[in-house]
């Protein structure tokens, strides 16, 4: 190799590579990007850990997506002084974090566990608790990943265009426009704008998605498609009450170490709320529930301050209700519950 | 750690750093061992107690192996180093999996013995270090080499952090004298290191992650019989994401360590262009093979003792080999196709040679690095060859299914739904799926065609220096859009 010719390509390389990346990043932030991070199992590692938190300090949070979207956690740490641990996942089933939790012995906080119940009382095998990919991140984390953690905590802060699901070159690959093939479901392509997240795990709807029903429409096709609207339960009686036996040992696991368990049932509306409601019929689901497990639970259409939301897409809160509801939900808690939290919630 | 994480920069920047400070040789040493330890136990720091155990061991029994004149002893010597090191392998490695075979035998005896599941954890790169530790002793036995005064020069040969935890498995002789004298990169090494880095990042990050690894997982997780491009599409997403996830972290380590003045052996000369399967193992995985040849092929006679002994050595070889890559019978498969096919390979030409038939064997081109178990036989480029290659890579494929198929049923049914198509069928690949891996796998083939005779700094070296410089920015922003997060290399799990 001639000398010189590697030097000088290197520095060519390095040139044009900051070139290339800053003026697409001056693109995307110029189309009014803003900053997101990724949601991934190494975020999810990050809030899990903190679950050792003394319990009147911090609360945990389980479920699927609608408490990502519905609580706003800035509003609930102003108001009450106590620290949001989101651990809900988007689609996800809450089960197995639920039993993942009443397994570890050095958890005693308190828990807010959020039923959507086409996600919570769907099949559930204590497997699923061992092939979880983000519980067996956590389990198995090493630290060199906690280091990496951090590091890109850094960069995505900084950088619009670290955000891999939406400007990875995989992602952009996923909007050619190819036909489909016979037989291949193809993924649910939400909109950019429906489900953006922040770094404490709070999903959120940006507002050209509030402000515009077309991309509301799109996600209300999906959850049809999706099945979510028409869902019946699948479970026979045996499987039910097996079940219910399963959430009742998990809670009482909890219960028994000093934690406490509270479960919530967020609002819905529309097509969504109506299938919700004659799929499981809430005598034979949420009341169950509660009297199996000796929890309390707050049902959203039993509060009048809770009731009067409307979802744009049928199932999550856009943000300004979203405080709205962080904002009734702790005076419900403090007044119905009981809860106490360490600063005084005069704010309210 | 892992070359492929935020957390490897910020580590590789500094050592750079206090590399090239203005220290006494043994305190850059130190400092490299000390970076060593650091980076095998971002993993998980217990088991850098291993390392240090089958360190020190091993530089005692080498000393007193060297300097023992008295048979016995030097064999008790040996045995105590062997059951050391592969005992260690044995345990961490083969321990479930031997008392899983063990039950099973034992309940088709009509015992009823049911253990609980083992629940052990495989340290990171204990069959590459194990090997490394390994060729010394053995070295020491036969007194093929010197060895190491000191202790700090061979704690740094076992643990130096680029060849650590996935290769290239290093032999004493080409890395202990290059700790014996002040060594830096000048800043042509450090170019041509950081080229071999981005390149290697390149492939992992870009082309094994980011186009392969969705196709090949897609098919290999499918549960039941694939349409045949299904199959097809999987399998060959599976060999180009294993060649460059592998090969990847190898150009990744020669590069980490050239950029420090060290030179390490090549792992990979364009195994897709191979023409037979000697061939194949002469440029896959070298330090491996070549490992195999000399401690074992040989040891068990190698070509020495008749045309069936060869057969059986060659077997032997290739299905210990496959168990050395993982602790599981669909490995040891993997690796009893190869011997198959080097012993058929090896039939033909005894044959062709015998009957007075021209062998392939033509003028000697440039000699690339010996590691096949046979002697070494030079194709050109010609169409008749690039054929032989394609068939030769076709036959790799079928292997692959039994290297990555979880079970052997699994591995059935792929290749029953590679050779026989039934449009009833389940598809499971995305058409843009598709597109990856028909534009990827055919130039990944036509390159290592195209560069079979050569190496990779060679043909940068050759091309201008703005087109180099374009080349490279292209990986560097690849890499940058790919944003996967930081995901293991596959060879780390062997």
């Amino acid at each position: 190799m001639q000398t010189g010719t590697i030097i000088r390509a290197g520095f060519l390389a390095i040139i044009l590579s900051i070139l290339v990346m800053v003026s697409w990043e001056i693109h995307l932030r110029n189309q009014g990007n803003k900053i997101y991070y990724d949601d991934n199992e190494a975020m999810w590692a990050h809030y899990r850990g903190m679950v050792y938190e003394p319990s009147d300090k911090s609360t945990v949070f389980l479920g699927s997506s609608r408490i990502k979207f519905d609580l706003d956690i800035p509003t609930w740490q102003n108001i009450t002084g106590n620290h949001v641990i989101q651990l809900a996942n988007v689609g996800s089933d809450p089960v197995p974090y639920l039993m993942d939790l009443a397994d570890d012995k050095k958890f005693k906080g308190t828990l807010v566990v959020d039923v959507t119940e086409g996600l919570f009382f769907s099949d559930f095998s204590p497997e699923d608790v061992a092939t979880d990919k983000k519980i067996n991140y956590f389990k198995k984390i090493t630290p060199t990943q906690r280091f990496s953690f951090r590091v890109n905590h850094v960069l995505e802060s900084q950088f619009v265009f670290l955000d891999q699901d939406r400007y990875s070159i995989n992602s952009m690959m996923d909007e050619l426009p190819l036909a489909h093939r016979p037989g291949i479901k193809p993924e649910p392509d939400f909109p950019d704008d429906f489900g953006v997240v922040d770094f404490n795990r709070q999903s959120y709807m940006t507002p050209r998605f509030v402000a515009d029903t077309s991309l509301q429409n799109r996600v209300k096709a999906i959850w049809v498609c999706l099945g979510r609207v028409m869902a019946a339960p699948t479970s026979s009686a045996g499987k039910l009450d097996s079940f219910f036996n399963v959430i009742k040992v998990a809670t009482d696991k909890i219960k028994s170490r000093g934690g406490h368990v509270l479960f919530l049932r967020t609002p819905s509306s529309g097509p969504m709320l109506e299938n919700e409601k004659k799929g499981y019929p809430r005598a034979k689901y949420w009341d169950r529930l509660l009297a199996v497990t000796g929890c309390p639970g707050i049902y959203y259409a039993d509060y009048p301050t809770l009731s009067n939301f409307v979802c744009p897409e049928w199932s999550h809160l856009k943000p300004e209700d979203a405080k709205i509801y962080t904002k009734e939900l702790i005076k419900i808690l403090q007044k119905d519950k009981g809860w106490t939290f360490s600063k005084k919630s005069n704010s309210i | 750690m892992l070359f492929n994480s935020y957390t490897f920069i910020v580590f590789f920047i500094i050592v750079l750093i206090l590399h090239n400070l203005p220290f006494s040789w043994k305190t850059k040493k130190i400092n490299l061992l000390i970076a060593s330890y650091v980076f095998y136990a971002a993993w998980n720091p217990p088991f850098i107690l291993l390392l240090w155990l089958s360190t020190v061991v091993d530089f005692f029994v080498g000393r007193a192996l060297y300097a023992q004149e008295n048979k016995h002893k030097k064999k008790l010597l040996l045995v105590i180093s062997l059951i050391g090191n592969l005992g260690m392998l044995c345990f961490f490695k083969y321990g479930g999996f031997l008392l899983e075979n063990f039950t099973f035998l034992v309940n088709a005896l009509g015992f009823n013995f049911h253990p609980a599941k083992p629940n052990i954890i495989l340290p990171a790169g204990i069959s590459f270090y194990t090997f490394t530790t390994l060729c010394y002793t053995i070295d020491m036995y036969k007194k093929k080499s010197k060895p190491v005064e000191s202790m700090l020069n061979f704690s740094l040969f076992v643990t130096f952090f680029p060849h650590l935890v996935a290769g290239p498995i290093v032999r004493p002789p080409q890395l202990v004298p290059q700790f014996e004298s002040p060594r830096k990169a000048n800043t042509q090494q450090l170019f041509q290191g950081l080229f071999l880095l981005t390149l290697g990042l390149f492939m992992k990050v870009f082309l094994a992650d980011g186009m392969l690894s969705g196709p090949a997982n897609n098919s290999f997780a499918a549960t039941t019989a694939l349409q045949s491009i299904d199959a097809w599409m999987g399998v060959l997403a599976f060999s180009g994401q294993i060649f460059f996830d592998f090969a990847g972290y190898s150009l990744c380590a020669i590069g980490a360590a050239l950029c420090l003045g060290f030179v390490l052996p090549n792992n990979f000369l364009y195994p897709y262009a191979a023409v037979g399967f000697t061939d194949f193992w002469r440029r896959w995985h070298i330090t491996l093979s070549s490992w195999l040849r000399d401690y074992l092929y040989i040891p068990l006679g190698g070509n020495r003792a008749g045309k069936y002994r060869t057969y059986f050595n060659l077997m032997i070889t290739m299905l210990l080999g496959g168990l050395w890559h993982g602790a599981k019978w669909t490995f040891v498969a993997w690796g009893a196709l190869h011997g198959l096919y080097l012993c058929i390979e090896k039939a033909v030409r005894d044959i062709r040679k015998s009957s007075g038939v021209k062998t392939l064997i033509t003028a000697p081109e440039r000699k690339v690095v010996m590691a096949s178990f046979t002697p070494e036989i030079n194709h050109p480029k010609n169409l008749k060859n690039f054929i032989l290659a394609l068939g030769t890579f076709f036959l790799v494929n079928v292997t692959w299914v039994f290297f990555r198929s979880t079970d052997f049923s699994s591995a059935w049914r792929m290749l029953h739904s590679m050779f026989i198509n039934n449009p009833k069928n389940t598809a499971v690949l995305t058409s843009l799926e598709i597109y990856k891996v028909g534009i990827i796998i055919p130039l990944l083939v036509i390159t290592h065609w195209l560069m079979r005779n050569t190496q990779a700094l060679t043909v940068a070296g050759k091309m201008p220096w703005w087109l180099l410089g374009l080349v490279w920015s292209a990986m560097i922003i690849l890499i940058l859009l790919s944003q996967n997060a930081s995901s293991a290399f596959i060879y780390f799990q062997f």
